[in-house]
């Protein structure tokens, strides 16, 4: 494998940390009833931006001094979205919240089945890489899979038979 | 950092209210800075708050207005392409989330049904436990390693046959007619009988495996065994520096 280029890890860095300062920014916002823009380039000369409520009043804001007739219209429109954009947020925030715990809980059960993988392969020769096999273990393996693919088929069979016959005919699990 | 986790909803209490926001600000204004150094790009920040009447602005006000310049300067499309608001930015990231979690799914399903696998296959609980799509993923898992299977035995065929090639000639007159690679690889001297109906009736096969290196490969000293039609005629052949 070759070095990783220096341009790549820019790239890299830039997406993540561009990624967390959104995301510091959104909580900045929901937690403390605030108005944030931020604007970020690229490496790559791309523009990157977040803003709450919207990324242009705040920036439209900042650059000419509001007069008091057109300050008054635009916080107006501004407001009466505003309660509903909250509470969409933060539901958008439950939802994932919940995506990222279950995402944990699946890892959490990938490093479990890991360790069984490893745990067998120590165990049982066959269940290790085909591609390192010898000749009499890879022709035992095919005899015993091309078996247990025989007996999964039937049992496949039974399943669609029972399946048409309808429920409680033969033992569903 | 901190203690407990914080709930992201709006802080009712005034002044731990204030408190959050003075702590985040500053650190959000670190990480942009962070940004800009060490990647090298032009970024700013503005933050409006009813705690001051004039925004808190990184760099500073002539450098973002410096920076907005730059950004307004930009065709529309391509200013509004990566703009982000609350909502926009926590769909994206959901819809992120969960492409990991499928094929988070979809690899630990894989693993799980790998190890259903090899328990059946030693004759380790019946198949009757199964649904049918448990026997369908199992179906599909077998087949990817039989097609393994196949191309490592076609692999090692041919590194036999490769040894052969190297091999010179022995006097030995053992040989069947038109022998050839598949039925050397028939007649292997070590002499057990492989009857297989399941792994675990030959568990005594299995210990004389444990060991596999005694076992894998082909040695030269087999291939001598073998001998081929015409020998002085292929021997020219076979070292001919164009033979792949």
């Amino acid at each position: 494998m070759a070095k990783i280029p220096k341009k790549n890890n820019l790239q890299v860095t830039f997406s993540k940390r561009r990624s967390g300062i959104f995301k510091k920014a959104s909580e900045l916002c929901t937690l403390c009833g605030v108005e944030i823009a931020i604007v970020v380039f690229s490496p790559a000369k791309k523009p990157f931006s977040f803003g709450h409520p919207e990324v242009e009043s705040i920036i439209n804001r900042f650059l000419s001094p509001r007069s008091s007739s057109s300050a008054s219209l635009t916080s107006l429109m501004a407001n009466s979205g505003l309660n509903n954009q909250r509470v969409l947020v933060q539901e958008l925030n439950v939802e994932l919240t919940q995506l990222l715990n279950q995402l944990e809980t699946e890892k959490k059960r990938e490093g479990e089945l890991e360790k069984m993988r490893e745990a067998g392969r120590s165990q049982r020769w066959w269940e290790n890489p085909i591609d390192k096999m010898g000749l009499e273990e890879v022709e035992l393996l095919k005899s015993s899979m091309e078996e247990l693919k025989k007996n999964v088929t039937t049992q496949a069979y039974q399943l669609m038979k029972v399946y048409s016959f309808g429920y409680g005919h033969a033992g569903l699990f | 950092m901190t203690r407990k986790k914080v709930k992201l909803a709006y802080i009712s209490n005034d002044s731990a209210r204030k408190a959050t926001f003075k702590k985040r600000k500053k650190g959000l204004m670190k990480k942009v800075s962070e940004l800009s150094t060490l990647c090298d790009v032009d970024a700013c920040a503005i933050i409006y708050s009813p705690y001051d009447t004039q925004p808190e602005v990184f760099p500073s006000p002539l450098g973002a207005q410096r920076v907005l310049a730059k950004f307004k300067k930009m065709p529309e499309m391509e200013q509004s392409k990566k703009m982000v608001n609350q909502e926009s930015f926590l769909r994206q990231r959901i819809m992120k989330v969960d492409e990991q979690l499928k094929k988070q799914r979809k690899d630990n399903r894989e693993k799980e049904m790998t190890r259903v696998m090899f328990q059946r296959l030693t004759g380790n609980g019946g198949l009757q436990g199964l649904s049918m799509m448990d026997l369908r993923d199992v179906g599909w898992l077998i087949d990817q390693n039989l097609r393994e299977i196949h191309r490592r035995i076609e692999t090692l065929k041919r590194e036999a046959q490769k040894q052969v090639m190297a091999t010179p000639r022995t006097g030995n007159n053992s040989s069947t007619e038109g022998a050839n690679v598949e039925a050397m690889v028939d007649q292997r001297p070590t002499g057990f009988e492989v009857n297989v109906e399941t792994m675990q009736r030959q568990q005594w096969f299995m210990e004389d495996l444990m060991n596999p290196q005694e076992h894998m490969g082909f040695g030269g000293d087999e291939m001598n065994i073998l001998q081929f039609g015409d020998h002085g005629h292929n021997a020219a052949l076979w070292s001919s520096p164009f033979f792949p």
